[in-house]
Formats: C-alpha cells, sequence, structure tokens
C-alpha cells in the first residue's frame, strides 16, 4: 500500500517530519516501509504555457507551437498532440528535465529547434491520458511533487484502519506529533426518507449497507488535483464518480460503489446467490455463482458481488445522469472466500478481507457528498439516507493492571505514560480501580485487531519503542532439558560421514514422475500446487536425487564422496505420511573397477555399527545385479549397498549405501557395560574350505559360526584364493579360528574334539577342506 | 712378555693378546659375535683356561684368578664397544636408506564437508542446549490445523496469504515454518517448557538468486511465568552474538503474526557497514532478521495451556538465511544445488 507525503500532510496538520524521517518512525513503531519514492519532482519545473499560434510543418503530423510559458517567457516547441491549438493553456517542460525515463533537450525536429516540450497528463504522472496535450485551467497547475511511502501490506494484515490515508495520519499524529484533521463531516449525510429501498437477508455476512441517490450527475473527468492524487498512488483515474468513491477508498479504507439509478430494477437486496446465478463483472467477465457468494441484487438479479466487484450492466456511463452510490461493510471472511474462489482480488476484496468497521459506512458516504459538490457543483442528493443496519453492542472495556503490563514487557513504565500513549490512539481509558486501567477500544480497532489485554501490550510497547526495554536473562529453575538422543544420533552420523571424507548434500524433498518411474517408486504422495514441472511428487526415497548429484558432479570431479541425511516420506492410509529418516551416500570414480568404493561403503556402514552385516540381495531395476547386498542388523532391514547400474552411471561408476536411521537408531549399542579380559587365551587354528568361485565368504563365516558354538571365540578371515592348483570355478578361503572357553585352558584333548567336530560339519556341508 | 709374568699366566696373556686382536679386526656383527663365543662364551677360551686352576696351589690360584678376570673385562669391555660400533653404523645406513618424501600427498580421501546450513544448525542448538532448551523435529508433512489453526490463522483469515503453500492431495500441506512444532512441543512436553526445532519448510515460491521453495528454520519458544519482552531481547541478543562472534546491536519493531501478540520483526544492525548505510541493509543501516513475539494466548488455551498462568515468547530464525549472511553467500540456490564445488568450501 503507498502513502502520499502530501496526503499525510493534508490530513495532519502541524506535521514536520520529512519524508525519510517519517518513514523510519512507521517503520519502527507501525508497520514495515519497504521504501520511500519521490513521485514527479518535476512538477515544480513545469510551466503553465498559453499557446499563442500554431503553424503546420510541411509533410509532418507535427505542428511548431509559440507558448508563453510563464516564468520562462516566450518558446518555441515542435508538437504532435492532435488538440494543440492557440488559446489553450496547457503544460510546459522546459529543457534539461528528465519525466521518468525521457530527458527533455532542445533538439531539431522536423527542421525546427524545439525548446522544451508541451506534456499529456500520463508524461507528467497525472492520468493515463496520452490523447493530447494537458488542457489546463486560466488559472494554471497547482500540483506538487510528492513522495510516496511504500508499506508492506503483510505488516498491514490486522490493521483495517491502516487500508486508508486517514487511518495512516491517525498514526502519524500518534507517532510525529501534530493535529489529525478528520475529512468526513457526518452532518452532510441528509436524514428523512430514502430515495432507494435496501434489505439484509443476513446482518451477519453484510453487517451494514448504506446508500444515498445523488440526481444531476455529469460524468466526467475529474479534476486534475484529484485525478494526480490517485495516480500517485497507482489508481487509474476514470471519472468523477469513480474517481470520488477510489478517493474516499485511499482515504477512509471504505470501498464504495456507484450504480446507474436508471439501471437499477426495484429495491438492493443483499443476499447469497441462488443457484445457477450468473454475473458479468465491470471487467467483462462473467461469473458462475454459488450459494457461498454473497450479492448485492436488485429485481432483475446480481447487480455487484458483495465487496469484490460491480456489474457491467449498471455501471455508471457517460450517459448517467441519477447515481446510487454504496457504502456497506460485508464480513470479512465471505468476501475472502469469494474473492479466493473467483480468484479476482480487486482493492475492495483486499479491505474487507481484513475486517472493516461498520460505523465507517456513513463516513464513507459523508466524505462522497463532499467530494462529489466539489467535483460536480450541480450535483443533488435526493432523499435522505439508505441504512440498513442492525448495531452490534460495544465490546466491553478491557481490564488491563499495569502491573501485569510491566511484567509482560520487562518495563517499569508508569501509568500516566501508558493512559498518554493509549488515548494518543483514541483509545478511551480510566484507571477503574487503583493500578488498574479500563481501556475502551475504538471502533476501528474493535472489529478483530484488539480484543484483549494482550493486544494492548503491542500497543504500548510499540509507541513506547522497545529499544528502552533492558535485556534481561530470566530466572528460571536450571534443570536438564529432555533429551531427543535420535536427533543427536544423527548429528553423530554427519559427524562421522565428513570425518571419513563425504561432503554432505541437501536436496529437495520433490521428486519427477520420470525419475519416480525410472527408481520404481510407486504410490508416492502428490502435491496439488507444484510450482513447477517435475517437482510433483514427494521422495520416498533419496537415491534419485543423490543420483542426480552424482552425474552432475562426475561432470567437475573425477572422485568424489558425498551424502544426504533426509527423509523419505511414505504415504499412510490414515494419519500423516511416515516420515524416515535415512542416509544415502555415494563414492564415484571415473576410473577403477568399482571394488574399492563399495567396501569403502561397507565399512563406513560398519564404522555406523559394527554388527551390521551384509547378505546378496536381488537388485533393482538401477542396481548393478551381481554387485548388490541387503544390510542387515539384529536381523531387521537396514539398509542396501550397491553398485548403480552401468546404464545409470554411464562414464565411471558409483556405490551408494542407503541406510534407514530409524532402524539403525534403534538398534544401537544403547547400553554399553564392560567384560573381564580373557583370563584363558583360545587356541587358534587355521582351516582353508575349498568352493565355488561364487559361494559368498560371509556364508562359510556363518556355518563355521554355527558349528563352532560357544566354544568359537573368535573367527577371523584371512584371504581367498583361486588358481592352480585349485580346480578352475574353485576357490579356497582362508580362516583363523581361536577355540577356548571363559573358565579354564582345554586340554589338547577338547582342543582336537572341537576341531574334529568343526571339521567334520563342514565336509558334511560337501566342502573339501585344508587345515 | 713382561719379566714379571710367570710361566702359568704367559698363556692368558696370549689369550688376551689374540683376543683383542680378533675383535679389533673382525668385520662383520656376525663375525664379532662369533669371536665373543669363542673367547668369553661358557665353553670358550677363558673359560678353558680356568679349568685347570684345580691343580695349581691356591696362592697361585688365586694370582691367577686375577689376571683371567683382567683379562675377562678387558675383552668384554672391547667387545662391547665394538658391538655399539657395529649398531651405530647398522642403524644408520638404515636411518639413510629410509628416506621419505613427506611432501608428497597423502593418500585416502580427503575430509568432507557438512553442509553450511548444517553447521550453522548444529551451533545454535549447541548454545541453546547448554541454556537448557530441548531440540524437538517435527514432520515435514504437515496438517492444517497444526500448521496454521493451531497457531491462530483460521481458514478464512488474511495471514494465510502470507505464506504461500504447497498442498498435497489428500488435505496435508507442507508446512510453511517451523512453528507448528511450538504446538507439537507444548502438547508433548507442557509447561514450563523451552525448546527449540530446526528443520526444513517450504514455501510455493519461484526459485531465484534470493527465494527458494525449501528452505531452513529453527523455531524456539520458552513458556514459563512471567516471561517477558525483556527475556525475548536477552536470549536474541545472545544468539546473534554468539553466531556472528561478535557483539551485535539489534531491535525490535512492530511485526504482524497471529501467533504471537505483541509480535516483532527484529533487526540487527548491518555487520558490514556497522549502521551508516550499505548496499548489504540497502542503506538502512538494519538488517531484517527474524520474526518473534511473546505468545498468543490463543494459541497457548489450543494447545491446553491456562494463558493466566504461563506466558512466553517464540521467535523463528531463517537457517538458510542466517548461513547466506555468516558466509556472504550471494545465491540461495546454491544450498540446494548438491554441487560440490560449492559444498566442499565448508570443510573445517
Amino acid at each position: 500500500m503507498k502513502f502520499s507525503y502530501n496526503w499525510l500532510r493534508e490530513l495532519v496538520e502541524g506535521l514536520d517530519a520529512s519524508p525519510h524521517a517519517l518513514e523510519r518512525l512507521i517503520t519502527m513503531k507501525t508497520a514495515e516501509c519497504e521504501g520511500i519514492e519521490e513521485y514527479a519532482p518535476y512538477l515544480a519545473h513545469i510551466a503553465a504555457a498559453r499557446v499563442l499560434n500554431v503553424e503546420p510543418i510541411e509533410g509532418s503530423h507535427n505542428q511548431v507551437a509559440h507558448v508563453h510559458a510563464g516564468r520562462y517567457g516566450e518558446r518555441t516547441v515542435v508538437c504532435g498532440a492532435p488538440n494543440c491549438r492557440a488559446g489553450m493553456v496547457t503544460a510546459y517542460v522546459p529543457a534539461g528535465i528528465t519525466l521518468g525515463s525521457l530527458d527533455i533537450r532542445k533538439r531539431t525536429i522536423d527542421g525546427v529547434e524545439s525548446d522544451g516540450m508541451l506534456a499529456s497528463g500520463q508524461e507528467l504522472g497525472i492520468n493515463r491520458d496520452h490523447s493530447g496535450i494537458l488542457e489546463l485551467p486560466e488559472e494554471g497547475l497547482a500540483l506538487i511533487p510528492d513522495y510516496l511511502i511504500e508499506v508492506d501490506n503483510k505488516s498491514l494484515t490486522h490493521r483495517p484502519d491502516l487500508w486508508g490515508h486517514f487511518g495512516m495520519a491517525r498514526e502519524v499524529a500518534a507517532i510525529a506529533g501534530g493535529r489529525l484533521m478528520d475529512p468526513a463531516d457526518v452532518s452532510r449525510v441528509p436524514s428523512g426518507d430514502p430515495a432507494v429501498e435496501v434489505r439484509i437477508a443476513d446482518y451477519t455476512l453484510c453487517p451494514r449497507y448504506s446508500a444515498l441517490v445523488f440526481e444531476n450527475v455529469t460524468v466526467q473527468p475529474s479534476p486534475l488535483w484529484l485525478q494526480y492524487r490517485l495516480e500517485a498512488i497507482g489508481v487509474n483515474p476514470i471519472n468523477n464518480i469513480v474517481d470520488v468513491t477510489n478517493w474516499v477508498m485511499a482515504e477512509l479504507a471504505q470501498p464504495m460503489h456507484a450504480f446507474d439509478a436508471d439501471k437499477l430494477d426495484g429495491p438492493i437486496v443483499v443476499r447469497t446467490a441462488r443457484p445457477g446465478e450468473r454475473i458479468l463483472a465491470l471487467n467483462d467477465e462473467s461469473y458462475d455463482l454459488t450459494a457461498a457468494n454473497l450479492l448485492i441484487t436488485d429485481n432483475s438479479g446480481p447487480i455487484a458481488i458483495a465487496g469484490v466487484i460491480g456489474g457491467g450492466p449498471s455501471a455508471i456511463s457517460e450517459s448517467t445522469t441519477r447515481i446510487v452510490l454504496e457504502s456497506a461493510n460485508f464480513q470479512a471472511a465471505s468476501v475472502r472466500n469469494t474473492s479466493s474462489e473467483l480468484k479476482l482480488r480487486t482493492d475492495a476484496s483486499m479491505r474487507f478481507e481484513k475486517s472493516q468497521d461498520p460505523i465507517n459506512t456513513i463516513r464513507g458516504l459523508a466524505r462522497a457528498v463532499a467530494l462529489l459538490e466539489q467535483v460536480w457543483p450541480g450535483i443533488r442528493i435526493v432523499g435522505g439516507l439508505a441504512d440498513a443496519w442492525q448495531p452490534k453492542p460495544l465490546p466491553a472495556p478491557i481490564r488491563l493492571p499495569i502491573h501485569w503490563l510491566q511484567k509482560k514487557l520487562g518495563l517499569a513504565i508508569e501509568i500516566g505514560e501508558v493512559t498518554r500513549i493509549l488515548e494518543s490512539l483514541e483509545f478511551g481509558v480510566n484507571e477503574s480501580e487503583p493500578g488498574v486501567l479500563s481501556v475502551e477500544v475504538p471502533s476501528w480497532r474493535a472489529t478483530k485487531d484488539i480484543a484483549i489485554k494482550d493486544d494492548l501490550v503491542e500497543e504500548v510497547g510499540r509507541m513506547v519503542g522497545y529499544g528502552t526495554i533492558t535485556p534481561r536473562a530470566p530466572m528460571v529453575a536450571c534443570t536438564v532439558p529432555p533429551s531427543i538422543p535420535e536427533h543427536a544420533f544423527h548429528h553423530r552420523v554427519r559427524q562421522l560421514m565428513a570425518g571419513e571424507g563425504f561432503t554432505e548434500v541437501y536436496n529437495y524433498s520433490f521428486l519427477s514422475d520420470d525419475l519416480a518411474a525410472k527408481f520404481g517408486l510407486q504410490g508416492l504422495i502428490r502435491v496439488a500446487n507444484p510450482i513447477a514441472a517435475g517437482q510433483d511428487l514427494m521422495r520416498s526415497s533419496l537415491i534419485p536425487r543423490v543420483w542426480r548429484n552424482v552425474l552432475d558432479n562426475s561432470r567437475n570431479f573425477a572422485s568424489f564422496r558425498l551424502f544426504e541425511i533426509g527423509r523419505e516420506i511414505h504415504a499412510r492410509a490414515e494419519d500423516l505420511p511416515d516420515e524416515v529418516p535415512h542416509l544415502a551416500a555415494a563414492i564415484y570414480a571415473k576410473s577403477g573397477d568399482g571394488q574399492a568404493a563399495l567396501f569403502e561403503l561397507k565399512r563406513v556402514a560398519e564404522c555406523l555399527n559394527a554388527a551390521i552385516t551384509v547378505e546378496s540381495a536381488t537388485a533393482r531395476d538401477y542396481e548393478h545385479p551381481a554387485r548388490t547386498g541387503r544390510l542387515l542388523l539384529q536381523g531387521r532391514e537396514v539398509g542396501r549397498l550397491f553398485e548403480f547400474h552401468p546404464t545409470m552411471v554411464e562414464t565411471g561408476r558409483a556405490a551408494v549405501l542407503d541406510i534407514d536411521l530409524r532402524v539403525m537408531f534403534e538398534c544401537r549399542r544403547s547400553e554399553l557395560r564392560y567384560r573381564a579380559l580373557d583370563r584363558f587365551p583360545g587356541s587358534p587354528f587355521d582351516l582353508s574350505v575349498v568352493t565355488d568361485l561364487r559361494r559368498p565368504v560371509g556364508q562359510l563365516q556363518t556355518q563355521l559360526a554355527q558349528l563352532g558354538g560357544p566354544d568359537l571365540r573368535g573367527l577371523e578371515f584371512l584371504r581367498e584364493y583361486a588358481g592352480p592348483p585349485l580346480p578352475e570355478n574353485n576357490k579356497s578361503v582362508s580362516f583363523r579360528l581361536m577355540i577356548g572357553v571363559p573358565d579354564r585352558t582345554l586340554s589338547s584333548e577338547e582342543l582336537t574334539a572341537i576341531r574334529e567336530r568343526i571339521m567334520d560339519g563342514m565336509r558334511a556341508y560337501g566342502f573339501d577342506l585344508r587345515a | 712378555m713382561s719379566s714379571s709374568q710367570t710361566p702359568a699366566e704367559t698363556p692368558i696373556s696370549n689369550l688376551r693378546e689374540s683376543g683383542l686382536e680378533r675383535i679389533r679386526t673382525a668385520r662383520t656383527p656376525e663375525e664379532l659375535e662369533a669371536v665373543r663365543v669363542d673367547i668369553l662364551g661358557r665353553k670358550g677360551s677363558l673359560a678353558n683356561a680356568s679349568k685347570d686352576f684345580g691343580k695349581i696351589a691356591p696362592e697361585e690360584r688365586a694370582r691367577l684368578g686375577k689376571a683371567l678376570n683382567a683379562a675377562k673385562q678387558e675383552l668384554e669391555s672391547a667387545f662391547e664397544t665394538r658391538k655399539a660400533a657395529f649398531d651405530a653404523t647398522a642403524i644408520n645406513a638404515r636411518l639413510e636408506s629410509e628416506w621419505l618424501d613427506l611432501t608428497l600427498p597423502a593418500p585416502g580421501p580427503r575430509r568432507g564437508a557438512l553442509h553450511p546450513v548444517t553447521i550453522i544448525q548444529k551451533e545454535i542448538e549447541d548454545l541453546f542446549v547448554s541454556m537448557g532448551f530441548t531440540v524437538l523435529d517435527g514432520p515435514e508433512v504437515e496438517t492444517e490445523f497444526y500448521n496454521f489453526d493451531a497457531l491462530n490463522i483460521p481458514p478464512e483469515h488474511p495471514a494465510r496469504d502470507m505464506q504461500d503453500t504447497f498442498w498435497l492431495d489428500g488435505g496435508n500441506l507442507l508446512r510453511t515454518h517451523t512453528s507448528p512444532v511450538q504446538v507439537r512441543g507444548m502438547q508433548k512436553l507442557g509447561p514450563p517448557l523451552r525448546m527449540i526445532a530446526p528443520g526444513r519448510v517450504f514455501r510455493n515460491e519461484e526459485v531465484d538468486a534470493s527465494h527458494e521453495h525449501t528452505f531452513y528454520q529453527l523455531e524456539g519458544m520458552m513458556i514459563d511465568r512471567d516471561v517477558s519482552v525483556a527475556h525475548l531481547i536477552f536470549f536474541m541478543q545472545t544468539l546473534l552474538s554468539s553466531i556472528f562472534n561478535r557483539d551485535v546491536t539489534v531491535r525490535l519493531r512492530p511485526g504482524y503474526f497471529p501467533f504471537v501478540e505483541p509480535g516483532f520483526e527484529l533487526d540487527i544492525q548491518c555487520l558490514i557497514c556497522n549502521g551508516p548505510g550499505c548496499p548489504v541493509c540497502k542503506q538502512s543501516g538494519w538488517v531484517e532478521l527474524l520474526p518473534c513475539g511473546l505468545v498468543n494466548p490463543r494459541v497457548l488455551e489450543l494447545s491446553g495451556i491456562d494463558p493466566e498462568e504461563w506466558n512466553g515468547f517464540a521467535f523463528g530464525l531463517g537457517l538458510t538465511r542466517l548461513a547466506m549472511m555468516r558466509y556472504a553467500i550471494d545465491d540461495i540456490r546454491l544450498l540446494m544445488g548438491g554441487d560440490l564445488r560449492f559444498l566442499q568450501q565448508f570443510v573445517p
């Protein structure tokens, strides 16, 4: 929302803060300003000029105009405007001035030296008329440069009153000093029998509908001062009637609408839409309406969507002579729902959805009466005020104990100061009992913004300035916070991975349909309103994005290690999705056979938990079918270890470790206990098992461990060998077994028996043995 | 041969002479060891020489014994000296042969880097844990209730426009802030309460150099009796001084967030220009850093906490933004880009 500094100055008598000082004050005490811009600074140099005579230029649509340009004297300019004619008064821009992006210089056009220029309303930023040069009245141009203070709309969400200059002027008077001048004189609204009948079907949806009828209207452009003010704050000047309604909205935050009274049929009824109703709106769009949409109707049907936009057929036009001026109040939620459903946000809907003050409808009309009489002196009010309204009882005053306020702020503020601050913002304040203020909230703050004493803490705090509060540590019990060990576990994993040479990446939680299909992921949760194509599914695996990381980085590095810790999102029938924390790590190398990377990842997995075992697994489509394993921990599947299928990574190889950190966490060694050192060391013996080349060593280890039972205290893999003299497709796998019991040394007979038992067992499995 | 020597002494003297000569001329440690065994060993020539002592007169025996001992000591000493010389030569030769070029690069992988957001997040967690805060996690997929309603943002509230939301099929959403963890934390732990909740959040925004649809926040909340704005400022100043490792000046100004009342925007005095204004702070001297405020009593009620008895503060820190400030990162897209050329710069 843009605020005109000139406008604020008119509303605050005696305001002496500069535009920049005011911007800072508003930011610190009221709402966040996004910037300040000087508007039409060149106006200080523009002179009203009478065109003395005009000569055509042969072969050109331009003409030569001799003008008398006030303080600049007589000048000759080349002008292409069709309305340039002798005797008119227009605007002269001397050379050396910049209008927006247009530098005005002396230059020769069509062989004539043009000294300055005659300007259109659009070129001067007064309106959007570029059909000809500005037509000024005899008295000339009395517009001055302005400053626009732009306030962040988000920071006005809770302040319906600040959606108009008058509301901001009230703040400005309180924070910068000065006397607030009320532009609305409600005595200008006539009483008596209204000339239009108004009925409201539901006072919850439409708390108030006020209207006045005017006749002897002539629709024509507004005076330039009015157009200029609207144009400056970004509102397009249209005609005197529409401009007046926009002015009132920009000043008092009261949206208004003007109907052509002669195009209305019967009384105005505010009701929700009936099935099948449709409206052609002012923007030439048609809208299908539902019972959720509140409408302004007459006998013929909808004439406006309440609080959002007027209808086309009932709109005023150049032929309009009588108008009905609507100044109403609509329920915020209803307007907001309709506006978002129809995807139609207007200046009116933006204001209504902030919960406007029903008192304001009459003030809006009063201001409009004064302005209409100014812009078209012949205009006449017909009848009295039409006003459908069921006044609500005023909210009870808020009880504000000063001691409580002091504790909340952490500031020893005096009761007199609090009273002064609240009164400067037009709260009604009296000390109802010692140390307790009874605070009446003004109507324009009572619609939603301020209802409880906590809301008053902000009013006092911002006005006194939070900078006056001294930071203080709280006096609270010294307690150990409840620990969340899983969170700390993730940090330990991160540290370990970085220590092992892996660099952490963060990836998006979104996947494309293509990527999900490539990785065989199904049942993914879909984003209803994705930001871009290809980001519409929630990842149920980290691997697709890690694969992208591998490909992307392989363009810059011959080898690298990376990891991500993130959440897999798995849909559940009821309840929120299951968010499973995973570790995905990858090792890429442009050259080599890839074995080292897989075993390095296996080693890292064992660093995370030494009890992890790997067993071979059926590969998925993206996994190397001969290099894929499942990771097990306490019999539970904890992850996968694999190399990407050669078709996935065409240059080089990448090995991947994918670990379910939830299972890993649940299987962590939570309680460590000391075990007495061995007093009776075991006896080692070495054993070689001859078997098929592709039999997993892990399987042999499992078999040996089972055969050894409790007598086997250690089992160490030594080496494997293939080649002569072994038969082809065979290998010899050597282990060192440690035999013993904790409480004594075994006799050589016992040792032999155990050894024989193990070896016989292995032979029974069909293996050749070499001791 | 000296005139004082008796005939029995002569073999001892000869043994000594020849022994010393052999020790001196031994060419290898092995040869020296052989000499030692020959002369000084248990069956060596000196031992042999003493074998016949039983046959001689006692006084003669004593004299000869003395001579033998003297010769033995002399030979042993010569042996030790020679052996030490061989050892020294051997160790010197080994040292010389083991020259190593330590300027060669070490084999094996280099240390990896943690993500800059991880680094900042951990620092802040450690700081708050040291001040008695617990660290909570919450889901990234949230219900409308936790993300909005429970934070005093009902469906038709215009504040919902402040956060462009990713909606999921089925009605859930991607959390737009870490604030829902406030509510979950209050429900789980009850008052009094000190908690922080770091995590990933989502906004439906176009991505450019300064906007991301996926970024990180850290929520903080303290619920106790008599928590004040002064306490909030204390924690914020402590937090920011710790992050930036210097004293920082902060200011609070009004900011509107439905779940706090009063609500603030906290600005930090620009760390680049220290106040006078520069391009980083858009000439204002201040940089907007985090929204905060006293917890709205309505939010406490919605979480089952009596606002007459308890109150508190809450803040939401943009971790991504903070990481960008700390490391002077000028393009937010780098953080989610997975480019190791960027990420490996954060190796400690």
